[in-house]
């Protein structure tokens, strides 16, 4: 599977309205191409400088390549993204290029509602395979002293570069190298674990350089309420 | 055959800026990245009104304009473009058409 983060900073002058048609396109993508599965839209909640997270993700790359070639992709998504169009509501974005996201086996990031948060991190260049698969091990580790995180997915950012067609990169090496997705059932959730006293939030509030070596150079983090369409359309 | 069609507001005074980009980084970053240019035409600058441009590109379908999407986004000029013409429009639309086939009289 492929899963894929948009975030969007908006113009500043972006009319509401067609800032909630933007959202409305995200969010209802899967209507449109089926391909793209899991679609739900958020308000970043962080001090970030972004405003919209788009999260979707594909069975595969060859769904990647349908989506890409859709003309809901080109027509409508794009309307409101393309440099050039005359309708772009956003602006190139501080975080980035203002697309991440990773190869995984199985859906291990997906639940119906709740908290997202990305943690963006750029390791060390050069670090060796077996210290990242450590680092990875104790970011999905710490689910059992921090019981409101439902999910916890570490992978390397590969869609930052591969951006064509889920496989090949086409750009140089992101600025983000990985990615630290996580889940909450809830804001209170999130503050319990961010507040709490496991290891990693320890980690998070000191700081990484004395963790692991150092191999974590800078950090940046988005945090969203999950819309869906199922939920738009349930009231929740 | 496909037509892009931009068709953008602009007030009477920056038509010809206007113009120029489209003449110049426009049609260098569009027709490198595999598009072809097909016309541009304006409203006129004389009924006390904003002016419209529209442009039109063509190319063969969507599969074509991936890859020309691909060259543009990944060409420095195209950002150049976006940022120059952003600034001199006040509004404007973007539609893809496609041929529609009309019944003989």
């Amino acid at each position: 599977m492929l899963r894929r983060f948009e975030v969007y900073a908006l113009r500043p002058d972006a009319p509401a309205e067609g800032v909630r048609a933007l959202e409305a396109a995200c969010r209802d993508c899967g209507r449109f191409i089926p391909e793209v599965l899991d679609c739900a839209v958020g308000t970043n909640l962080s001090d970030a400088p972004v405003q919209i997270v788009w999260e979707h993700a594909y069975a595969s790359p060859e769904a990647y390549r349908r989506y890409m070639v859709h003309p809901y992709h080109a027509v409508v998504l794009d309307r409101y993204l393309l440099p050039d169009s005359p309708e772009r509501l956003v602006i190139d974005g501080p975080l980035g290029a203002g697309l991440y996201g990773y190869g995984c086996g199985a859906p291990s990031y997906r639940m119906r509602s709740g908290i997202r948060r990305l943690v963006l991190l750029r390791l060390e260049a050069g670090v060796p395979e077996a210290e990242v698969q450590r680092l990875g091990q104790a970011l999905e580790r710490v689910r059992p002293d921090a019981p409101g995180m439902v999910v916890s997915v570490f992978a390397p950012n590969t869609m930052g570069a591969a951006w064509f067609d889920g496989v090949t990169p086409v750009m140089g090496p992101p600025r983000w190298t990985h990615i630290w997705e996580q889940g909450f059932s809830s804001l209170d959730a999130l503050d319990a674990y961010r507040h709490g006293g496991s290891a990693l939030a320890d980690v998070e509030r000191v700081g990484w350089d004395e963790w692991m070596g150092g191999i974590v150079k800078r950090s940046a983090e988005l945090f969203y309420a999950m819309t869906t369409t199922a939920a738009q359309e349930s009231g929740e | 055959m496909m037509h892009l069609v931009d068709t953008v507001e602009v007030e009477p005074e920056l038509v010809d800026e206007y113009l120029h980009v489209v003449a110049t980084l426009a049609m260098a970053v569009m027709t490198d990245a595999g598009a072809s240019f097909v016309s541009c035409a304006t409203t006129s600058g004389e009924i006390g009104e904003r002016v419209q441009v529209q442009v039109t590109w063509a190319f063969e379908d969507h599969e074509q304009w991936n890859e020309i999407r691909k060259n543009m986004v990944l060409d420095p000029r195209f950002h150049e473009y976006g940022r120059t013409a952003a600034s001199l429009r006040v509004g404007g639309t973007r539609r893809f058409f496609t041929p529609a086939t009309l019944p003989p009289p």
